[in-house]
C-alpha cells in the first residue's frame, strides 16, 4: 500500500501540490485527473524521489520508499524517451535488467509483448525506425516487462488512436488484475471511467474529488436525462426545473436541477404513450470535472 | 559491488564497443603504423636490392681487404679485375663503380646511373691501409701502428641540471619524437573519451531517458556506472595498442630500419611505458569527470559543443606546452605546470623520460592527479544527481559556477 500523508510542494511563490492525502492499494487503479499545471506530474516525481516533497509523508506499507524499492516501480514518464540508436531489444533487456530481471526472461517476455501490444516491427529494429505510436508501446513495454508491483503512467494514452488505446488499456486492466498498484494522469475522462477504481480530481494543487468513481457519479445524482421523440427544444425547456437542454442527433441531453425532475419530464414525454429513448444518469466524469472547475474558480 | 552499477557500466561499455566511431578511433592510427611500417620497410628492402657493385683493379692486397669488409663499405665487390672488361661493364650499367688504386691516389670512376657508393667509407679503409703501409716502411711496430691508425673519440654528454650526466647520444630528436607521440595520443584519447561522456549524458537528458533510467537506479549509479563504462573502453582501447605493439616488435624485430628507431627511443623502460599508461589512464579518468560534471547541465545536443569546448581546450593547452617544453625544460612555470592535474599528463612523462625529472618527482605529480580525480568525483556526484533532470535556460559557464556556489 502506498500512501501520501499530507503532501505539500511549492516551486518558490507556486504551490504546485497543496496538502494531498492519497492511498493507493494493490489489485486497484487510481486515475489522477485535473488540468494542465494541476500538479499531476509534480506528485509522481514526488514519489519516485526525483523532488522531494516539501514537507509530508509518502510511504510504502508504512516505510519511506527506498532504492530498492523502486526496482519494482514502473514508469512511463510524461515526456517520453528512448535510446534512438539501440534495437528494440537491447533497450528493453537494459531497463528490464535494472528492475532486477534477468535478460533470458525478459527475452523471452518480450517476444509475448510486441505480439500483445501489436508492435509493427521486430526486435531487432532500431528504436529510431519505429513510428512514434509504436515507439510508445516500446515506452510502455520498458516499464511494465518486469511485472511492477507498484505502476506510475503520465499520461498513457496521450497520442494513441482508439485502436491502440483500448490495447493499452486491456495491458493496464491485466496488470490490476495480477495484483499491481497503479495510478495514472490522464485529461480523457472517458478513458479515466472505463479503467478506474479509484479518482483523484486535482485542482491547482488541491484535491477537488476523491473516491470511487461509482461512488462520486451517485453523489451527485441522477441528473442527466436522454429523451427521444417527437419533441421540441422550446417545448421541453418549458417544463420547470430544467437547467440546460440541447438536442443530441435523434435526442436530447437536458440537465435538471435535481433527480425529482425526472419525474415530471417523464411523465411529460410520455403523455401520449410509446417513446423510443429515455434513460436517467449521473453525470459524467467530464461534466463533473467542468462543474468542479467552474465551482472552484 | 552494487548489481545496478555493474549493468550500467556493461551497458555502456556495449553500447559503445560496438559502434563504428570506437572501431574507427582505435583502428585509425594503427592502420597509419602499419602504413609508414610498410613504407619503411620498403625502403629499406629497395636499399637492400641497391648495394653498389663496384670492381677494384690494380691492387689485389687491397682488393681483397674490400672484399673481406664489404658490409661494412656498403659495396658489392665485383669479380672483375681486368681494366678492360671493367670499363666495357661500367658502359653496359653492369658496373656502379670502378676504383683504381695507385700508389698514392685511387680513382672512383662511375657512370651516370650508379648506385650511390658510400665514398668517406672507401677514403677511410684506403686511408688506413696506407697509412699503416707508411707506418711500416718507418719501421714502427705494429702495435705502433694499431695506436697510430686509431681513430680520435669524441664523445658526447649531456649535463642535466640536477647533475647527472646522461648519455646524450638517442638525443634531441627522439626525445622530441616522445614528447610529440605522448602529447597526441594524450590529448586524442582525451579529447574522444570526453566528447563520447558529454554526448551520451547530453543524449540522455535530451530524449528524456533519464527519468526512466532514474526511476530503477540513483543518480550517482548513472554517474558512476556510465564513466567506469567509458573509461573501461578506454582501458581496452589502450590495451589494444599495447598487443599490436608487442606484435609489432615481434614481426619486426629482425628489421634494420626498426632497430634504428627502436635505438631512438632507449630512453624508454618498462617502469616508464608503466608510468605513461598510469597518467594517461588518470587524465582519461579526471577529464571523463569533469565532462560529466557539465555535460549534466547541457539541455539538448545542441549544447554539447558548448560544453565540451571548455575541455577540449584545456586538453589543449598541456598538449601546446609539452611542444614548448623540449625547448625550455626548466622554465619555472612549465615546471609547476607539470604538476598541475589536467595537464601534467602531457608534461610530466615526458620530462621523465628525458630526464629533466626524477621518479619521485614523477611519482608525485601522478599522487596529486589521483587525489584530484576522487575529490573532482565525489563533487561531480553532486552536481550531476542535482542536475541531470532540471531543464535550465542559463548558459552552462553560470549554472557550473551556481552549482558549485550553492555546494558551499
Ligand atoms: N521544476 C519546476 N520548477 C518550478 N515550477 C514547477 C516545476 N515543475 C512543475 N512546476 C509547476 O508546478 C505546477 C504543477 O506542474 P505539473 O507538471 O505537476 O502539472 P501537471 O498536472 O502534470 O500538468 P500537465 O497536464 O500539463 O502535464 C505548475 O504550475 C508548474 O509550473
Ligand atoms: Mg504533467
Amino acid at each position: 500500500m502506498i500512501q501520501l500523508t499530507n503532501i505539500n510542494k511549492t516551486f518558490g511563490n507556486n504551490i504546485a501540490v497543496n496538502s494531498m492525502n492519497m492511498t493507493l492499494e494493490p489489485g486497484k487503479v487510481m486515475g489522477l485527473i485535473g488540468q494542465n499545471g494541476a500538479g499531476k506530474t509534480t506528485t509522481f516525481r514526488m514519489i519516485l524521489n526525483f523532488i522531494t516533497p516539501t514537507s509530508g509523508k509518502i510511504t510504502w506499507d508504512n516505510h519511506p520508499i527506498t532504492q530498492s524499492d523502486k526496482q519494482k516501480i514502473g514508469f512511463l514518464p510524461e515526456e517520453r524517451g528512448l535510446y534512438q540508436k539501440l534495437t528494440i531489444e537491447e533497450q528493453i533487456l537494459y531497463f528490464a535488467e535494472l528492475h532486477g530481471m534477468s535478460r533470458s526472461d525478459a527475452k523471452t517476455a518480450l517476444t509475448d509483448w510486441l505480439k500483445r501490444l501489436d508492435v509493427v516491427g521486430k526486435a531487432t529494429d532500431k528504436v529510431q525506425s519505429l513510428s512514434k505510436g509504436n515507439a510508445q508501446k516500446i515506452q510502455m513495454i520498458a516499464s511494465l516487462i518486469f511485472n511492477p508491483e507498484f505502476i506510475i503512467l503520465d499520461e498513457p494514452f496521450s497520442g494513441l488512436d482508439p485502436v491502440n488505446t483500448s490495447i493499452m488499456m486491456n495491458e493496464i486492466i491485466r496488470m490490476r488484475d495480477n495484483g499491481a498498484m497503479i495510478i495514472f494522469s490522464s485529461h480523457d475522462m472517458n478513458n479515466v471511467t472505463k479503467i478506474s477504481d479509484n479518482l483523484t480530481m486535482l485542482k491547482q494543487g488541491k484535491i477537488v474529488l476523491q473516491g470511487g468513481v461509482q461512488e462520486i457519479r451517485e453523489k451527485f445524482g441522477r441528473t442527466k436525462i436522454y429523451v427521444e421523440g417527437p419533441f421540441s427544444t422550446s417545448e421541453l425547456s418549458n417544463i420547470a426545473g430544467i437547467t440546460n437542454i440541447k438536442q443530441q442527433g435523434a435526442g436530447f441531453d437536458i440537465t435538471i436541477a435535481n433527480e425529482s425532475v425526472g419525474h415530471h419530464i417523464f411523465d411529460y414525454v410520455t403523455r401520449n404513450g410509446y417513446i423510443p429513448a429515455f434513460s436517467q444518469q449521473p453525470p459524467t466524469l467530464d461534466d463533473i470535472f467542468r462543474q468542479e472547475v467552474a465551482y472552484h474558480e | 559491488m552494487n548489481k545496478s552499477l555493474i549493468i550500467v557500466i556493461k551497458q555502456t561499455y556495449r553500447s559503445h564497443f560496438k559502434t563504428r566511431g570506437f572501431w574507427l578511433l582505435v583502428l585509425s592510427p594503427l592502420i597509419f603504423a602499419v602504413i609508414l611500417g610498410a613504407i619503411g620497410f620498403g625502403i629499406s628492402q629497395m636499399q637492400g636490392n641497391t648495394t653498389p657493385k663496384v670492381a677494384i683493379i690494380g691492387n689485389s692486397q687491397v682488393r681483397q681487404i674490400f672484399k673481406r669488409d664489404e658490409k661494412s663499405l656498403e659495396i658489392d665487390v665485383s669479380k672483375i679485375t681486368d681494366s678492360k672488361q671493367a670499363n666495357k661493364s661500367l658502359a653496359s650499367q653492369d658496373l656502379d663503380g670502378i676504383l683504381t688504386i695507385d700508389n698514392d691516389n685511387a680513382t672512383l670512376t662511375t657512370q651516370p646511373k650508379s648506385n650511390s657508393i658510400n665514398k668517406e667509407a672507401i677514403v677511410s679503409v684506403l686511408g688506413n691501409l696506407s697509412r699503416s703501409q707508411k707506418a711500416a716502411d718507418y719501421g714502427l711496430t705494429a702495435e705502433q701502428t694499431q695506436n697510430l691508425i686509431k681513430p680520435f673519440n669524441l664523445k658526447s654528454v649531456v649535463k642535466q641540471s640536477n647533475n647527472e650526466s646522461t648519455n646524450g647520444d638517442s638525443s634531441d630528436m627522439a626525445n622530441y619524437g616522445i614528447a610529440v607521440a605522448i602529447g597526441i595520443v594524450t590529448t586524442m584519447i582525451v579529447m574522444w573519451y570526453a566528447s563520447m561522456i558529454a554526448t551520451e549524458i547530453a543524449n540522455e537528458k535530451s530524449s528524456r531517458i533519464m527519468e526512466t533510467l532514474l526511476a530503477a537506479t540513483s543518480a550517482s549509479i548513472q554517474y558512476f556506472g556510465k564513466m567506469i563504462g567509458i573509461f573501461a573502453l578506454a582501458v581496452t582501447h589502450m590495451a589494444i595498442y599495447v598487443v599490436a605493439g608487442v606484435i609489432g616488435y615481434i614481426v619486426l624485430q629482425n628489421n634494420k630500419l626498426f632497430s634504428n628507431v627502436i635505438q631512438m627511443f632507449s630512453g624508454i623502460t618498462l617502469g616508464f611505458t608503466l608510468y605513461a599508461i598510469s597518467f594517461i589512464l588518470v587524465a582519461v579518468a579526471l577529464y571523463l569527470i569533469l565532462t560529466a560534471m557539465i555535460a549534466s547541465l547541457v539541455n539538448d545536443n545542441a549544447q554539447v559543443q558548448q560544453a565540451v569546448q571548455p575541455i577540449t581546450f584545456l586538453a589543449m593547452i598541456g598538449y601546446m606546452f609539452s611542444f614548448i617544453m623540449t625547448n625550455m625544460p626548466n622554465n619555472l612555470a612549465i615546471k609547476v605546470l607539470s604538476y598541475v592535474p589536467f595537464i601534467s599528463q602531457s608534461m610530466m612523462p615526458v620530462r621523465l623520460v628525458t630526464k629533466v625529472e626524477t621518479w619521485p618527482a614523477a611519482i608525485i605529480s601522478l599522487l596529486i592527479a589521483v587525489v584530484a580525480m576522487i575529490s573532482l568525483a565525489w563533487m561531480g556526484q553532486s552536481i550531476y544527481a542535482k542536475n541531470v533532470l532540471s531543464y535550465s535556460d542559463d548558459k552552462i559557464m553560470s549554472q557550473l559556477i551556481k552549482n558549485i556556489k550553492n555546494k558551499n
